[in-house]
């Protein structure tokens, strides 16, 4: 027992640094998307409030921009209606897809995995998995939620997969991101016989039941590299600017657990 | 003894405040992200034990951490730099140096030491914390880059701040 004493005395600070160390990683690794959502939740509760609340000061620098894009949203949404009057109401239906605005109050796009929180959360009716797209084109995917915020993950993530379509020749494809910068990405997947141009537009291919179909993702950058004789890769901008992100729409897919309960295998 | 305590405790709320409100949202090129709240570590005095050292070093780290959604991984990495600071200031000095010393500040130890006891400790703290971050030896590149990079301009910001925020002498 005095020996030990002695012991912990002695490299008490290298103990220190050990325990703490491996708290931090137990933290880090329990934090990781898909692994553990609870830390993010706990963080979503004491930061979400305190971003709100910087969020709203923000805001004030970017009315002029923000009312500009929401009059260009109003006008392409009243075109699509085909009519001048609409019920107001924050949530609209399609058939199967309903969408809920939200509002963005933290955003990351210079990490190597970025995720985006917004200011609606499960009293919303938002829950994992639920796509969110903006005016321009798709942003990511939601997956954590607590009570009054969730946590997106942005296409701007390692861990992100979008299933998309090439508009002209209906080519599936999957769009992934490179960690180096925020307004390409990749394309990959593309079977190596097709021909494609630059400004060959994506958009999603509606195979998910997070995103409807046809919602902008980006168009090719540049042409592509064959990766090995069957697919090829190709680089490709994102419609969306994640750096100027301000309202979001979540997409909730009114059907998802009946489609899902056809998706188990027997 | 209580004013170096509140002193600390005012550079420890203040540094965090100015890191999650300016710098996290502050991005120079692609690669850059500045931390610049491990001055509160560099600058805690000559006589604070090693374990005193990384107990600051994880409340900093944990404090930028919760306001960052990012738990553990700014602990982990000022937890290092914390726990290395006392080898790094062992192999910068000859005992001798330290006698009178209070705090290795530019006032006290000179700026061309003082840089070089910073980017040490910056790069290392930059290393840890990019590594974990992209948390794949795939990305060693990347993480290299940005940690270079990122530990240069975040010193030449500290040493302004310290310059500016320099107490004036009586």
């Amino acid at each position: 027992m005095y020996n030990l004493f002695i012991f912990i005395r002695k490299h008490g600070s290298v103990i220190l640094f050990i325990l703490l160390e491996i708290l931090c990683l137990i933290m880090i690794v329990y934090s990781l998307p898909y692994q553990n959502r609870r830390m993010v939740s706990f963080s979503n509760r004491v930061a979400g409030g305190f971003n709100r609340t910087t969020s709203n000061w923000s805001d004030y620098l970017h009315l002029k921009s923000e009312n500009e894009s929401l009059a260009e949203q109003n006008a392409l949404l009243l075109k699509q209606l085909g009519c001048d009057e609409v019920e107001a109401d924050t949530v609209y239906y399609d058939d199967v897809f309903s969408y809920i605005p939200a509002h963005v109050v933290n955003n990351s796009i210079y990490n190597l995995n970025n995720y985006i929180v917004i200011d609606k959360g499960s009293i919303d009716g938002i829950g994992p998995d639920m796509g969110v797209i903006c005016e321009k084109g798709v942003v990511g995917k939601v997956v954590n939620v607590s009570k009054h915020f969730a946590s997106v993950m942005s296409l701007l993530n390692s861990y992100s997969v979008i299933s998309c379509r090439f508009v002209d020749n209906q080519y599936v494809a999957n769009v992934v991101w490179d960690n180096q910068n925020y307004r390409y990405g990749l394309v990959k997947d593309i079977p190596s016989h097709l021909i494609i141009n630059k400004g060959d537009t994506l958009v999603t291919s509606g195979f998910s039941n997070s995103f409807p179909a046809d919602v902008l993702v980006g168009t090719i950058e540049d042409s592509k590299d064959a990766d090995n004789e069957m697919f090829s890769t190709a680089k490709m901008k994102f419609t969306t600017n994640f750096s100027t992100l301000r309202h979001v729409f979540v997409v909730k897919n009114n059907y998802k657990s009946e489609i899902d309960s056809l998706c188990i295998t027997h | 003894m209580y004013n170096t305590l509140i002193r600390n405790i005012l550079r420890f709320v203040i540094l965090l405040i100015v890191q999650v409100l300016a710098f996290d949202n502050l991005h120079l090129a692609n690669y850059i992200h500045l931390n610049i709240y491990v001055l509160f570590v560099l600058l805690l005095p000559f006589d604070t034990p090693q374990w005193r050292l990384m107990i600051d070093g994880f409340l900093i780290g944990m404090a930028v951490d919760i306001f960052n959604g990012t738990p553990g991984l700014h602990a982990a990495a000022t937890v290092f730099m914390a726990f290395i600071r006392p080898f790094i200031i062992g192999i910068t000095t000859r005992k001798s140096d330290l006698e009178g010393k209070n705090a290795p500040t530019i006032t006290e130890m000179g700026l061309q030491w003082f840089m070089i006891y910073g980017l040490l400790l910056i790069l290392l703290h930059n290393l840890v914390y990019f590594w974990l971050e992209a948390f794949s030896i795939k990305l060693l590149g990347i993480v290299l880059i940005e940690t270079l990079l990122s530990s240069i301009v975040s010193l030449l910001i500290i040493i302004l701040i310290i310059y500016v925020f320099k107490p004036v002498k009586k």
